[in-house]
């Protein structure tokens, strides 16, 4: 099944390449290499590394509703790269987007995994989620407000929805070994995440060291999720959506998701980037809406889905 | 050997014990019975390393099934009693159907924890602890769930654990269950351990913990038909 | 909308709203545009009683320096009121409300359109000139201006040129910038759609003019800075000159002349 998932993701890939503003032809080298390149990669990192948090704050939080984005990482993870772009912070040093971004999400999942460890999973967590989350967004709207450059305001869209055009090779050379190295770090949490499934105390009976495997997934979380909010701002609900969609695949064993959600998260999020490129020649659009949009409106009726299916 | 010794212990402010100590030896099945909030489960939670002052688990020698054990997924059966090789790093596919099969849900090993009955889940879980292959099996009320015929199995198996030179420490509220089956009964009542004694002379002892009347009458023993 | 048309639209614009005769030119005078700020100050500066506050940003103002000495009012007409002043220059668009209010108060407001090419830009100097008592000076700028166009280069084949601004937003026939890209020789490859990265480097033109660099980033303003562009000739002019016209607009052109 995996290996189904991967050949998707391959010819998913290939047809990003193929699909420009509003064409679908092999275009000249430049574009390809400059304009069609990153945006593919930073499609493949970005939701791959989505996806996997998503399995793993899930499996970390045992609550099937966690997700990056809803759980306000993306969120503070977007506000610290805010601040370190719009004040110029990136000019002289150009990292400096991506510190920002890495930043801003450990303190957005530190808060969260504290939070975690003192309140039990469930809607409380959520709860809190949902506060960090506006909390971030109130901050990254002032901030913008208070930017220097007269532009900024107007660029919210990008931040609090995501997008993949445009960005060039190097802030995406520059986000992908922190994207991987999270993704790294998340994907051990195998064996402590499917112990977990049985409560926290049961799972240090078997030997697991629980504080560490949620501080790990924490530091995994703010590196694959933040990383790729800092350059291609908050796309929500890929988290959230991918383990659902695997779990009638391959079971409900948090452990057994890990190795297919980036594959799924990466192939999710270039299907939605490729609809929003299509999106203005066959509806009355001027310009390809943001692709955060697209997952918004596919998620949230998932979200409300799993909500309520888990209600007694 | 396992046990603790002049152990007190404070959570949330409230003593929960207060100066137990308690040493068990392999081939011995210990029953723990007392009112609630004598402090019973603080006691199996200590043996099995889980408080800090006493650490840390020992997780390939020692099992700990805690009371109303869940899986928050809908894990298969066999996928729960997988679980309980975590701490040998392997997925030894030997131990666990051993282990489904003592635990009697062998057949249900395909079907998802959540939708099977109360009491076969609760097998499922017990499942996991046998799966580890342990020295010593701590179980909080593992026949919660179950009906008396099936109480009476589980404990039957464990008699046989205990007997093949497992130590087995198990939580009860069944008193019956515990006089018939165990070797020895510790009664617990606020914190303190009241009684140590072999099962045949724990009765007097256990009934007065729970301020229930004790009489010679065979009619009024808690006995069950075997 | 071409030249000769936008020139008969600015008069009988200026002449359906000038409240005032032109014989008793006005004193105090608040500008409360950017474009008219500029226009004030070069015409004017000593019966200025009060600009905009964007005539002080150096990135979007030509008289930046001389407007730090003036001084800026918001458009709040309170605050525009206490100022006492006896005309009002302002845009076709924008503070409506304010506008509306100071009418009321029988101050007399002149709103100006904003001129889209040079025969607009001469319209404009001499309307505004005169309204302010100070035709010569008015002259005096439009010759200065002409003799800088004069000096520009016509060459028969002019270079195929893109204003792209932040956000994908170009210079189509009939805006200023077009007007200025004539003014130096060169024919203006956009027709006013926005177009975005791939599409500007499927049919590149042969110069990109863009506006100088902001002095902090914004998307908007770094994507000039893509890399895919590096290989595409370009010519960087500050906002300052591409966001109002006047006789300044010469300038414009002069630099991507060069």
């Amino acid at each position: 099944m995996t290996l189904w998932l991967a050949l998707l993701l391959a010819i998913l890939a290939a047809l990003s390449l193929l699909i420009g503003d509003a064409t679908l032809a092999l275009p000249d080298g430049l574009i390809f290499w400059q304009l069609r390149v990153p945006r593919m990669l930073l499609g493949l990192l970005v939701g791959g590394g989505l996806g996997l948090s998503g399995a793993v704050l899930q499996g970390a939080l045992r609550n099937p509703l966690a997700d990056p984005g809803l759980l306000g990482i993306t969120g503070t993870a977007g506000l610290g790269a805010v601040i370190a772009f719009y004040w110029g912070l990136g000019v002289a040093f150009p990292p400096a987007l991506l510190v920002g971004g890495l930043l801003g999400a450990g303190v957005g999942s530190a808060f969260l995994l504290g939070f975690a460890g003192r309140a039990p999973s469930g809607p409380s967590l959520i709860l809190a989620g949902v506060a960090v989350s506006a909390i971030a967004a109130a901050l990254l709207a002032l901030a913008l407000t208070m930017a220097p450059n007269p532009f900024a305001l107007a660029e919210i869209t990008f931040w609090l929805m995501g997008g993949l055009a445009d960005r060039p090779l190097w802030q995406v050379a520059l986000a992908a070994p922190a994207i991987l190295l999270g993704g790294a770090i998340l994907v051990s949490l195998g064996r402590g995440l499917d112990a977990l499934s049985l409560g926290e105390e049961t799972a240090r009976s078997l030997g697991v060291p629980v504080a560490r495997t949620l501080r790990l997934a924490a530091v995994g979380t703010a590196f694959a999720a933040g990383a790729g909010a800092a350059v291609a701002g908050s796309i929500g609900f890929v988290g959230l959506v991918v383990p659902h969609l695997l779990r009638p695949w391959f079971g409900e064993r948090p452990g057994a998701l890990l190795p297919a959600a980036p594959l799924a998260g990466a192939a999710l999020l270039l299907a939605a980037d490729m609809l929003v490129r299509i999106a203005p020649l066959v509806l009355p659009l001027s310009a390809a809406p943001p692709v955060g949009v697209l997952t918004a409106l596919l998620g949230a009726p998932f979200l409300v889905a799993v909500a309520r299916r888990g209600a007694p | 050997m396992i046990g603790v010794s002049h152990l007190s212990v404070t959570l949330g402010g409230r003593v929960v014990l207060h100066d137990v100590s308690l040493e068990m030896a392999p081939g011995e099945m210990v029953a723990l019975c007392g009112p609630n909030g004598a402090g019973k489960s603080t006691l199996l939670r200590a043996l099995a390393g889980l408080l800090p002052e006493i650490g840390p688990p020992e997780p390939c020698r020692v099992a700990w099934l805690p009371q109303g054990a869940r899986s928050a997924w809908g894990l298969t059966v066999e996928q729960v009693a997988t679980l309980g090789r975590i701490p040998h790093r392997d997925q030894a596919v030997a131990p666990v159907t051993r282990a489904l099969q003592l635990c009697g849900i062998e057949a249900l090993r395909c079907a998802r924890v959540d939708r099977i009955s109360g009491g076969e889940a609760r097998r499922a879980m017990l499942a996991r602890t046998f799966a580890t292959e342990p020295e010593v099996f701590l179980l909080d009320e593992p026949t919660a769930d179950l009906d008396p015929a099936a109480s009476h199995e589980i404990m039957r198996l464990l008699r046989t654990t205990a007997d093949a030179g497992r130590m087995v420490v198990i939580v009860l509220h069944a008193l019956d269950l515990a006089l018939r089956y165990a070797d020895r009964v510790v009664v617990m009542a606020d914190g303190r351990v009241t009684a140590d004694l072999p099962a045949e002379q724990a009765l007097p002892a256990a009934a007065a913990a729970f301020g229930l009347p004790f009489g010679t009458d065979p009619a009024a023993r808690l006995l069950p038909p075997c | 909308m071409r030249p000769k048309r936008a020139a008969v639209w600015v008069a009988c614009v200026c002449v359906a709203q000038f409240v005032f005769g032109a014989a008793d030119a006005a004193e105090h005078v608040i500008s409360l545009n950017l474009c008219t700020d500029q226009m004030l100050v070069l015409l004017a500066p000593e019966k200025i009683a009060a600009l905009s506050p964007l005539s002080r940003d150096p990135s979007l103002s030509f008289v930046a320096p001389q407007a730090e000495q003036l001084p800026v009012v918001r458009a709040s007409a309170e605050a525009v009121l206490r100022l006492h002043p006896d005309l009002i220059i302002a845009a076709p668009y924008g503070a409506q409300t304010t506008l509306a209010l100071l009418q009321q108060e029988h101050v007399p407001v002149l709103r100006i359109a904003l001129a889209q090419d040079f025969a607009g830009i001469r319209q404009m100097t001499r309307l505004l000139a005169s309204t302010l008592g100070v035709p010569q000076r008015g002259e005096t700028l439009l010759i200065a201006m002409d003799a800088l166009l004069e000096a520009l280069p016509h060459p028969g084949h002019g270079v195929r040129a893109l204003v792209w601004e932040p956000r994908g937003l170009t210079a189509g026939p009939g805006t200023l910038m077009d007007a200025v890209l004539h003014a130096a020789g060169m024919t203006n490859a956009s027709d006013g759609s926005r177009i975005g990265l791939e599409a500007l480097l499927r049919h590149p033109p042969e110069l990109l003019v863009v506006p100088t660099a902001a002095a902090y980033p914004s998307l908007a303003t770094s994507l000039l800075d893509h890399p895919a562009l590096a290989s595409l000739p370009r010519r960087a002019i500050p906002p300052a000159l591409t966001i109002c016209a006047g006789p300044f607009s010469a300038a414009a052109a002069a630099m991507l002349a060069r």
